[in-house]
C-alpha cells in the first residue's frame, strides 16, 4: 500500500520535473529562433524590444511582425498536434494512428484550400473572418475524414487497427488528389500561397493566426485533459471499459472530435506537419508511463518542442532558403520512427 | 453455359486490343485542340513540318499516347509481380516507396552533374528504385512481422515520405526545386520521344524478365514452402522478379514522374478477370495498365479544360474508392 504511494509520488515528482525540462528546453529553442536568424539581435535587445524599454523600429520590425508569430504560432501548433495525436492513439489503441498518416490532415487541407479557391476573388486581403473561418473548414474536411474512416475501418463496431491505417493512407492520397486539383485550378498567386502553406511551414506566420487557433485549444484541450481518466480505462479491453460503468461511444466519439478540431486548427494555420502526433507520444509514454493524465500535457510539451527546433533548424541550414518545418520532422521523424517499431517489435 | 477458358481469354484479348485502338484515337484526335481524321492521317503518311496540326500530331499526341501505353503497362506488371511474390495484395510501385527512391535518386542526379544525359537520368532512376525497395524490405525483412501486408504499407508510406522529403531538402538547398518537381510530378502531357527510345532496351529486359518469371511467380503466389518444395530456387526467383520491378517502375519514373495507383488496381482487376495463374495476370496486366492510363490521360485533359490536370489526380480518382473496397473486404489479411 504505501509503496504504491510512494511510486505513485516519485510518478508525479518525475512528471513535474519532465516537464520542467521539456519547458526549459523549449525556452531555450524560443531565444535561439528569437536572437538568431538573418541578422542577429544580442539578447539585451530583444529583452529591451519585448519589454517596450527604448525600442527600436528595425527590432520591432523582425520581432513582433516575423520571428515572434512565427515561434508562437509553431509551438501553439506542436502542442496541439502533439496532444491530438495522443488522444487518437488512445481512442483507437493503436500507436500508429497519427493524424497524418489516418489522413485527417489531407482532408483539412483539402477543405482549407477548397475555402481559400471559393473565397479568392472576394477577399484580396485575407480579411479576419476569412482568418478564422479558415479552421471551420478543416475542422470539417476533418469530419469529412472522421465519417469515412468510420465507415471502411470498422469491424463489428470498433476500429481494427490495420483497416485504420490503410483507409487513413488511401484518404490522405485521394484529399490530396483533391488539393492538387484545386490548387491548380487557383491564380498563380493564390496557387505559390497554398503551395507554400500544403508543405507544412509556419514561415508567414501572423498574429491573426496566431489568434485563429488560440481558441480551438483554449477550449479544446481541457475537454481532452478533464477525460484523461476516460482515456486510461479505454487502453483495458473493450467489454471490461463498459463494465466499470463508461459510456465508451458516447466518450469516444466526443474525444474524436476534439482531436479533430486540434488538428483542423492546427492544419488551417500551418499546413500539414506530420509525425508530430505519431512521435510525440512515443516519447511520452517512454518518459512517462501509461496514465494519459500525465501523458497530455508532457505530449503537448514534447511537440511545442519539435516544432520550435525543427523550424529553427529549417529556417537556418539552409538559408537563405528556407526548408518547410514539415519537412524537417519528416526527416528527422522517420528513422526514429522506426526505430520505435524495432524497440516494440522486438522487445 | 460457360464459355471455354481459351474463348473466354481470347474475346478478352481482342477486346482489349480494340479499347487500346478506340483510346489511342481518341487521344490523338482530341485535346486541347481538337483535330480531324484527315489531318491525322496526313500527318503520319504526308507529314508537312510547316503544318501546325502535323507537328502537334507528330510532337505531341503521339509520343504522349506510346508513353501512356508503355507505363501503364510497366507499372501494372511490376504490381502483379509485387503482388504475386510478396503474396501481399496492397504490394506497388508507389506505395512501398520504390518511386520514391527513384525520385530521390534523380535528385542527387540533378545536383551532383546538372547536365546529365537523359541515359544517365535514367540509369539513376534505376538504381533510385532499387535503392527504395532495398531499404523498404531489407527494414522489412528485419521486422518480426514486418512483411505483413499492413506493416509493408505503412514502412513504405512512411520511408517514401522520409525519401520524399530528403529530397526536397536537397533541392531546396542546391536550388533546383523546380527541376525536381516537375521531374516528381507526372508528366506525360510533355512526353520526350528521345527518352522514350532510349527506354526502349530497358523495357524490353525488364518486361521479357517478368514474363519469363510469370510461372514461377504463380508457384511463389501459392506460398514459398510449396513452391522450395516444388523444386524452386526461391531466392533466385525473387531476385530476378525484383530486378524485373525495379526496371520497369525506374523507367516509368525516368519517363513521366510518379503515377499511383495502377501499380495497384490493375493487378487486382485483371486477377479478378482472368483467375489466379500469373502466366495470364502479367501479360493482361500489360494491356489493361496500357488502357487505364491511357484513359486516364485523356480524361485528365478535360476535367478541367483548357487546362490540363495532372493523370495522378485521375487515377486517384479511380484508385482510392478501389483502395478502399480492397480494405473493406479483404481486411488486414493476406493475398
Amino acid at each position: 500500500m504505501s509503496k504504491g504511494i510512494m511510486k505513485h509520488r516519485s510518478k508525479r515528482l518525475n512528471f513535474w520535473l519532465l516537464l520542467l525540462i521539456t519547458c526549459v528546453l523549449t525556452l531555450c529553442g524560443i531565444y535561439i529562433s528569437l536572437t538568431n536568424g538573418t541578422f542577429d539581435i544580442s539578447a539585451k535587445d530583444v529583452i529591451r524590444t519585448l519589454l517596450r524599454i527604448d525600442s527600436n523600429g528595425d527590432h520591432d520590425l523582425v520581432i513582433f511582425d516575423f520571428r515572434l508569430p512565427r515561434i508562437v504560432l509553431g509551438a501553439l501548433v506542436g502542442f496541439g498536434l502533439g496532444i491530438a495525436g495522443a488522444v487518437l492513439q488512445g481512442i483507437t489503441r493503436n500507436s500508429l494512428a497519427d493524424p497524418g498518416i489516418i489522413g485527417i490532415h489531407a482532408a483539412a487541407g483539402a477543405f482549407v484550400v477548397l475555402f481559400m479557391f471559393i473565397s479568392a476573388g472576394t477577399m484580396e486581403t485575407p480579411g479576419w473572418f476569412s482568418i478564422l473561418s479558415m479552421p471551420m473548414f478543416g475542422f470539417l474536411g476533418g469530419l469529412v475524414a472522421v465519417a469515412l474512416l468510420y465507415m471502411f475501418a470498422r469491424q463489428h463496431g470498433e476500429f481494427n487497427p490495420q483497416q485504420l491505417i490503410l483507409v487513413g493512407i488511401a484518404l490522405a492520397s485521394g484529399f490530396g488528389a483533391v488539393t492538387l486539383y484545386v490548387s491548380l485550378k487557383m491564380d498563380p498567386q493564390n496557387f505559390e500561397a497554398a503551395a507554400v502553406w500544403l508543405a507544412g511551414s509556419v514561415y508567414n506566420a501572423t498574429w491573426e493566426q496566431v489568434l485563429s487557433t488560440l481558441p480551438w485549444l483554449i477550449v479544446l484541450i481541457p475537454v481532452i485533459w478533464s477525460r484523461a481518466a476516460v482515456l486510461d480505462l479505454m487502453q483495458l479491453h473493450e467489454v471490461s471499459v463498459k463494465g466499470v460503468g463508461v459510456a465508451t461511444g458516447r466518450e469516444r466519439q466526443l474525444l474524436l472530435l476534439c482531436a479533430v478540431g486540434l488538428v483542423s486548427a492546427c492544419v488551417s494555420v500551418s499546413g500539414s506537419i506530420g509525425f508530430v502526433g505519431l512521435i510525440a507520444p512515443h516519447i511520452a509514454r517512454r518518459l512517462i508511463g501509461n496514465s494519459y493524465r500525465y501523458i497530455i500535457p508532457l505530449c503537448g510539451m514534447i511537440g511545442m518542442l519539435m516544432v520550435v527546433i525543427c523550424d529553427f533548424i529549417g529556417k537556418t541550414v539552409f538559408a537563405p532558403a528556407e526548408l518547410a518545418v514539415g519537412i524537417v520532422i519528416s526527416i528527422i521523424g522517420v528513422p526514429y520512427f522506426i526505430y520505435l517499431l524495432f524497440k516494440t517489435r522486438t522487445g | 453455359m460457360k464459355l471455354p477458358a481459351s474463348l473466354k481469354m481470347a474475346s478478352l484479348l481482342v477486346l482489349g486490343i480494340a479499347l487500346i485502338i478506340f483510346t489511342s484515337v481518341l487521344s490523338v484526335l482530341y485535346g486541347t485542340k481538337s483535330i480531324t481524321y484527315g489531318t491525322v492521317w496526313n500527318a503520319m503518311f504526308h507529314l508537312d513540318p510547316d503544318n501546325i496540326d502535323h507537328m502537334i500530331i507528330i510532337t505531341s499526341r503521339i509520343p504522349r499516347v506510346a508513353g501512356a501505353l508503355l507505363i501503364g503497362a510497366f507499372l501494372a506488371v511490376s504490381g502483379a509481380l509485387m503482388q504475386g511474390m510478396t503474396r501481399n495484395y496492397l504490394a506497388s510501385p508507389s506505395i512501398m516507396g520504390i518511386s520514391d527512391g527513384s525520385v530521390f535518386a534523380v535528385t542527387l542526379c540533378m545536383i551532383v552533374m546538372p547536365e546529365a544525359s537523359s541515359m544517365s537520368m535514367i540509369l539513376y532512376s534505376l538504381a533510385g528504385s532499387l535503392l527504395g525497395a532495398a531499404l523498404v524490405f531489407g527494414t522489412a525483412k528485419l521486422l518480426p512481422g514486418g512483411t505483413s501486408p499492413v506493416t509493408l504499407a505503412i514502412l513504405g508510406t512512411i520511408i517514401g515520405t522520409f525519401l520524399g522529403g530528403v529530397s526536397q531538402a536537397l533541392a531546396s538547398y542546391f536550388q533546383v526545386s523546380q527541376n525536381i518537381s516537375f521531374w516528381y510530378n507526372a508528366r506525360l502531357h510533355m512526353m520526350d520521344p528521345a527518352l522514350i527510345k532510349l527506354a526502349i532496351p530497358f523495357a524490353i529486359v525488364g518486361l521479357t524478365l517478368g514474363f519469363l518469371m510469370s510461372r514461377p511467380v504463380t508457384m511463389l503466389s501459392l506460398g514459398e514452402e510449396t513452391a522450395a518444395g516444388l523444386g524452386m530456387k526461391v531466392a533466385l526467383v525473387k531476385s530476378l522478379t525484383m530486378l524485373s520491378v525495379v526496371i520497369l517502375t525506374g523507367i516509368s519514373v525516368a519517363i513521366a514522374g510518379k503515377i499511383g495507383f495502377i501499380g495497384l488496381i490493375i493487378p487486382h482487376i485483371t486477377r479478378y478477370m482472368v483467375g489466379q495463374d500469373y502466366r495470364k495476370i502479367i501479360p493482361f496486366a500489360a494491356f489493361f495498365g496500357a488502357l487505364f492510363l491511357a484513359a486516364c490521360d485523356l480524361i485528365s485533359r478535360f476535367i478541367n479544360f483548357p487546362f490540363e490536370t495532372p493523370v495522378g489526380v485521375v487515377t486517384a480518382l479511380f484508385g482510392v474508392p478501389f483502395f478502399l473496397y480492397l480494405v473493406k473486404t479483404r481486411g488486414g489479411g493476406s493475398a
